[in-house]
């Protein structure tokens, strides 16, 4: 059995913080005015590892964080354990879950082709994000360190989309916590899809994530084809050990559902991954996570932790072909009706992948986009601090202040950030709509001067309008999403008809109570200037009608 | 319940009672407390039913010579529907209901008697059962709404609602092989009982029971030996 042994104290513990973090880490608690190091740094106290470890089958990780030992013993020795000095308690922790994880039927290890469509793609994916705007201020993620969580990084060390960052060195720490060793390049491809959404390039040159610039700490975190509770073990060991080496972000692409927990254990409190994640980022350390996979899992359907954590940045996914939640995303609200997602970014995506380049899918490749662009936020204004930035990310969204539980706020603007070289903020402060209450209605209506529809450049056919995401589109669990095969891959046509390359002009509205939080919300396509009519019946006193149209939101406060 | 709707509404009132402008297109709706309703049925909920398939297989012998069988091909085909209610985290009660034919296909031999010293080229006593069971769950380990691994400690009842001895005779005149069933045995018995275990995780089980009724009624108990007790085989949930 496996068996954390949680410590009562740190006494006579203490740390010099030069010899023990990493320069990047020193300067990162400084820049947000951070200890230098806390009690939650300290080491534990080598008399209890050393009577734990005399006791114990093996010890498999030494928490500072947590005070903690995981070990593996027998019930006998876990007896025994709970009655040394300073044993606070001993926890049972399942190390196995027999149920396999998904394996891919077919290992697809990229195509060497790139298509128009493909690159059209990849343009998209981070223009959706304003990725332009942080590009003439040249803020790509230069001198801010990710550390990325995965299955492993299968070829990034050779493949051509990653050689900027062999090449300058700025892959600067890897470790294997699944085997306990520093390669992460030997297996596993999902870590090369979600590192390439951050700093891949394509041939040409064209980025696939927003922070080609940055430094890397690539941690393995995960095993390929089992699902142990040890994984939140080595989680919480890449956090620790990203803390230590300078990590101002952490990318986590994975999440843990219902095989664990239950979808009213998801409120950042329950899981051990969740606790690190809120841990680390007390350390000052950002941390994204993508929402899950789980958005058309009738059991499941929420969030997985550790997205549930409040300090987490959870990213849902969107639709490439309408902007809009893409189905398998998960949805919030996360247990305790707290707003998850936060942000939302592409669901479906061109990757790296160990040879080559594919499109795939997954919201584990929309948190990737969205930790790219909190770099170039932060490289932006490095004095921010890790929750500043979290807050700032939600405010610069297309659908911000207005939120739903499938969007979050929307998708981050980079204009928001560099407002001086950008394109105006998409936000309008215009009105764009009124409310109007009618007897016992109260109705929406879109101003004349927001009625007017651009025209847009008609495709040659319009059914040669080709949609990247497949009609069907569902994502296996989170980290252990496969290629896509759409209509383009097989077609290999060199000049699609254009999709949206902007997010189209959607009317969203939810209805909420007085403490916020949602009973319905909708999108709707706005083909006429009178758009919605509510019931008055149906607001209770307290609640709030909040609209969203072109940038501008309004909320109508039912008395 | 979110839906993503590429079709017109045409004015409807869904779920909120929104009145819609006519023709306005509805591209994402979601009703939050429909959506994130309290559940109390799954698989490590407080109630959970799922069909369920097995085989096993007759192991053990006779009591004594005379009712040999050609193990491999004496087994137990069962499906049925199970409802467990969970008491807590490791403890879990279960009834299931299920229809079961067993079938023991008898060695033909020299000490053969069952059910008569005739041999055949084939011959089988198969019945068709209508049973219930009873189980205690004792869950292992930490998880979430998952099956996990189990021990179910069961007893079981049934009724043979039918019977038939089936046997293939050697070639006669005119036909090549003949067929012939008998239904309606007197001779067995029509309410068997027994116990047994089942190991399982997920889906999967390995089951097995021990019949401790007689497999034969009234005077035919003296005259046959006992039919092996134990079967031992394998099951699928279907969930």
């Amino acid at each position: 059995m496996h068996y954390w042994v949680f410590l009562r104290d740190k006494a006579g513990m203490r740390l010099l913080s030069t010899a023990y973090f990493s320069p990047q880490a020193q300067a990162r608690r400084q820049r947000q005015h951070l200890p230098a190091a806390d009690s939650t740094d300290f080491p534990v106290r080598p008399d209890y590892v050393q009577r734990v470890r005399a006791l114990a089958d093996t010890v498999t990780f030494v928490s500072r964080w947590f005070n903690a030992i995981a070990c593996q013993a027998t019930s006998a020795q876990a007896a025994a354990l709970r009655q040394l000095p300073g044993v606070r308690a001993v926890v049972a922790r399942e190390a196995i879950d027999l149920a396999p994880a998904s394996r891919p039927k077919q290992v697809d290890l990229g195509e060497t082709t790139i298509t128009a469509a493909d690159r059209q793609l990849a343009r998209r994916q981070t223009a959706s994000l304003g990725a332009a705007a942080f590009q003439k201020a040249a803020l790509m993620g230069r001198g801010i360190r990710i550390a990325i969580f995965d299955v492993g990084f299968l070829g990034v060390d050779r493949h051509p989309a990653f050689q900027h960052l062999m090449h300058d060195k700025r892959i600067v720490a890897t470790h294997n916590f699944v085997r306990e060793q520093t390669s992460v390049f030997a297996s596993g491809r999902h870590g090369t899809e979600v590192l390439s959404c951050i700093a891949g390039l394509l041939p040409d040159g064209t980025p696939l994530g927003l922070a080609p610039q940055a430094e890397f700490l690539l941690a393995r975190t995960e095993r390929l084809y089992r699902e142990l509770y040890v994984e939140e073990e080595a989680w919480l060991a890449a956090a620790e050990w990203a803390d230590r080496n300078g990590a101002d972000i952490i990318n986590s692409s994975l999440g843990y559902t219902n095989r664990r927990y239950f979808p009213e254990q998801m409120n950042g409190r329950t899981s051990l991954v969740a606790r690190a994640a809120e841990m680390a980022a007390r350390k000052g350390m950002l941390v994204v996570n993508a929402a899950g996979n789980d958005g058309d899992d009738e059991e499941w359907r929420t969030i997985g932790t550790p997205a549930d954590g409040d300090s987490v940045l959870a990213v849902g996914g969107i639709d490439p072909d309408t902007y809009l939640h893409i189905d398998f995303s998960s949805y919030g609200p996360a247990a305790g009706r707290r707003l998850k997602p936060n942000v939302a970014a592409f669901g479906t995506v061109l990757a790296a992948a160990p040879v080559g380049y594919v499109r795939t899918q997954g919201t584990s490749f929309a948190s990737p986009l969205v930790a790219g662009f909190a770099a170039c936020a932060w490289q932006q204004n490095r004095k921010l601090s890790a929750m500043e930035l979290f807050a700032k990310l939600q405010a610069s969204a297309n659908l911000y202040p207005y939120y739903d539980y499938a969007h979050g706020y929307g998708t981050p603007q980079a204009s928001f950030f560099v407002a001086e070289v950008a394109q105006p903020i998409p936000r309008s402060t215009e009105p764009t709509f009124d409310f109007v209450r009618q007897d016992s209605l109260l109705a929406v209506i879109i101003r004349p001067a927001a009625a007017f529809v651009p025209a847009r450049t008609l495709p040659l056919y319009a059914d040669s309008v080709m949609a990247v995401t497949p009609d069907n589109a569902t994502a296996p669990r989170l980290g252990r999403e496969k290629p896509v095969r759409t209509a383009t891959d097989t077609a290999r046509t060199e000049d699609p008809a254009t999709l949206p390359p902007t997010h189209p002009d959607y009317l969203y509205w939810h209805l909420a109570n007085a403490g916020g939080v949602l009973r319905s919300y909708e999108v709707r396509d706005v083909t006429q200037r009178v758009i919605l009519r509510i019931p008055l019946r149906l607001l209770q006193p307290g609640d709030v009608v909040r609209v969203h149209y072109r940038g501008y939101t309004q909320h109508y406060p039912q008395q | 319940m979110k839906a993503f709707v590429l079709t017109y509404s045409l004015g409807i009132c869904l779920g909120m009672s929104v009145l819609t402008a006519q023709a306005q297109r509805v591209l994402l709706r979601a009703d939050v407390a429909q959506d994130t309703l309290p559940t109390n049925s799954g698989p490590n909920r407080t109630y959970f039913s799922h069909l369920y398939f097995g085989y096993s297989f007759v192991v053990g012998s006779a009591s004594g010579p005379g009712a040999d069988l050609r193990f491999g091909r004496s087994g137990e085909l069962q499906a049925g529907l199970r409802h467990k209610v969970r008491l807590n985290q490791t403890l879990a009660l279960g009834l299931d209901a299920r229809y079961a034919r067993l079938t023991y296909s008898l060695k033909q031999n020299d000490q053969k008697t069952v059910p008569t010293t005739t041999q055949y080229d084939r011959e089988h006593l198969s019945l068709s059962q209508l049973q219930g069971e009873a189980f205690v769950r004792l869950n292992a380990g930490r998880r979430g709404n998952a099956i996990g691994h189990y021990l179910d400690l069961l007893g079981w009842g049934g009724w043979v609602m039918g019977s038939s001895h089936r046997y293939e005779q050697p070639a006669t005149a005119g036909a090549k092989t003949q067929h012939v069933t008998e239904r309606g045995l007197q001779y067995v018995q029509r309410w068997p009982y027994g116990v047994g275990a089942r190991l399982g995780s997920g889906r999967y089980a390995v089951v097995g029971r021990y019949r401790l009724s007689s497999a034969f009624d009234g005077a035919a108990q003296g005259r046959y030996p006992e039919l092996p007790r134990w079967t031992v085989g394998l099951e699928l949930g279907w969930f």
